[in-house]
């Protein structure tokens, strides 16, 4: 069971990192349980400057931009 | 119903006239340009700048730079000025940042350059930016005692280094070409280098209609919509659904109707730029000089984007389109709201206000900037609807510096992020700042004028 965060504020592109991330868990066949952080208080206490971020298993895989499926498809699977 | 009428009549007349005329030329390029810089532009290679061993004579154009480079609209503005705060940046840059992003950033700039005139737009930018850095050092002499507790946060959140590449500058600066190309009044482009004469018969009745549909009165500062800006219209609608095909699902790469939506979104551009005059029994068709310089600008623009990977092209799209969907329908409906208040709102009102440069007109301008909130960018059209009431452009000014910083809604937000003593001291500048500001642009038209 993974852990995937979501961190943004609700705009467009934390909503569409959403999809991507639970269009690739599907696709992958990984259960994992989607928290969304939205406050910024939790988000900034990620390493990040940019959102959206996503962050699987505390660890943040990528920040500021909307990666592929296939992408975090290899994130998902990497720490299995 | 009798009442309704003329009022509806009005907003859809200001919508198809701003869509013919205004957008094209400069909002599709901007939003090009913007999507560009968000996704091109790595984040450090600015942000570097901003920790608080930087000088200051750098740390503050570096704040303002990042205002006009990075953010668009108050979505991106406040959460990357929190970002940057709490990341242990000074208070005094990350207000600079704060103050010039949501009038200093390109699609602002380009939108008010193209409706209000390049003067206003050129005002807007030096004022903003003098202002913004002034209110930053300010804030940070102020409250530097807070600012030195927050000192021992780490730094090395400024340290990343990052390049921008060649083929990212070459997209940036082709784009900047398509949009001067597009919107630059000057001889040069206007001169028609070639006159095709078309036998279409239709085109004059057409024009006829179109001015019944859309009566308007030059006056009053209206505008028509053109037998050109009909098909503009026409060719835009499309643009919209066959983007929403190939725009939405971007990031997993490029179908088919993504490069049917970049196709047509040039020939639009390219449209625009020739000149189109029906006449009796025939259409004129003039090639301009600002045809051949679109379309080499925009053949520069695919030039480079050749050089761009894959995963970069993709996530431009993907901003641009973004910005196209989150900002367009707040503006189509901001146009129509603006088309309807013009035909309730009486000149003389405006005038008594604010139609002479004084101290009353400026401070109620800013004062109407706070308590009305506009979507991004929908203030440019509601300035233009102002200076068309006559008002006095120095508190024109003054509204245009402070609708953007200071709705309430913003400063709820700040006030949370620095809280509400360091917000209401912010706020206070801004009023003091955008009131002085109006008087000294006012007060230059003035006497600009009395000298002509």
């Amino acid at each position: 069971m993974k852990t995937v965060k979501i961190l943004g504020s609700g705009c467009a592109n934390c909503r569409k990192l959403e999809s991507v991330a639970r269009a690739a868990a599907l696709g992958a066949g990984v259960q994992a349980d989607f928290i969304k952080v939205t406050h910024h208080n939790d988000i900034l206490a990620y390493d990040i400057v940019a959102t959206p971020a996503l962050v699987i298993d505390e660890k943040v895989v990528c920040s500021g931009r909307i990666p592929t499926q296939a992408e975090v498809a290899q994130w998902l699977g990497a720490g299995a | 119903m009798n009442f309704m009428l003329p009022l509806l009549q009005g907003g859809a007349g200001n919508l198809a006239a701003y869509l013919a005329a205004h957008v094209l030329l400069c909002l599709l390029p901007a939003f090009f340009i913007a999507g560009a810089m968000t996704a091109l532009i790595p984040k450090p290679a600015i942000t570097r700048w901003l920790g608080r061993k930087t000088p200051r004579h750098i740390s503050y154009p570096a704040a303002a730079a990042a205002g006009s480079l990075l953010a668009v609209c108050s979505c991106t503005i406040v959460p990357l000025f929190a970002g940057i705060h709490r990341k242990g940046a000074g208070l005094g840059p990350a207000i600079t940042f704060l103050f010039f992003a949501p009038a200093g950033n390109v699609l602002a700039l380009a939108y008010t350059g193209s409706i209000l005139g390049a003067e206003f737009a050129l005002a807007r930018l030096t004022l903003c930016l003098l202002f913004g850095i002034g209110i930053g050092l300010l804030m940070a002499v102020i409250f530097r005692s807070d600012d030195a507790r927050h000192d021992h946060e780490t730094d090395g959140m400024f340290a990343a280094e990052a390049e921008i590449g060649t083929a990212a500058v070459g997209v940036l600066f082709a784009l900047l070409g398509v949009l001067l190309a597009g919107t630059l009044q000057i001889a040069l482009l206007k001169e028609s280098v070639l006159t095709l004469t078309l036998p279409i018969s239709g085109a004059q009745a057409w024009q006829t209609q179109l001015l019944q549909w859309v009566p308007f009165d030059a006056a009053n500062g209206e505008e028509g919509v053109s037998v050109q800006g009909s098909i503009l219209i026409a060719l835009l609608l499309l643009l919209g659904a066959v983007a929403w095909k190939g725009m939405e699902n971007i990031t997993e790469g490029a179908n088919r109707w993504t490069w049917v939506a970049l196709v047509l979104a040039a020939a639009t551009l390219l449209f625009a730029t020739f000149s189109v005059v029906p006449a009796d029994g025939r259409l004129d068709v003039s090639i301009t000089g600002r045809v051949l310089a679109e379309g080499v600008a925009l053949a520069a623009v695919v030039w480079f984007a050749r050089g761009l990977a894959a995963s970069a092209w993709q996530s431009w799209m993907w901003e641009s389109w973004r910005f196209v969907k989150q900002i367009f329908p707040l503006l189509l409906a901001g146009v129509f709201v603006v088309g309807m208040a013009r035909q309730v709102i009486e000149p003389v009102w405006i005038e008594s206000l604010a139609g002479s440069n004084d101290l009353k007109g400026n401070a109620i301008a800013v004062l109407f900037g706070v308590f009305m909130y506009f979507p991004t960018l929908v203030e440019v059209p509601v300035a233009r609807m102002f200076l068309d009431l006559g008002m006095h452009p120095g508190p024109l000014l003054a509204y245009l510096m402070a609708d953007p910083e200071l709705s309430l809604q913003s400063m709820v937000i700040i006030a949370a992020v620095i809280g509400w003593r360091k917000a209401m001291t912010y706020v206070g500048w801004v009023a003091l700042f955008s009131t002085t500001a109006g008087l000294l642009y006012g007060g230059w038209v003035d006497a600009f004028r009395s000298t002509m």
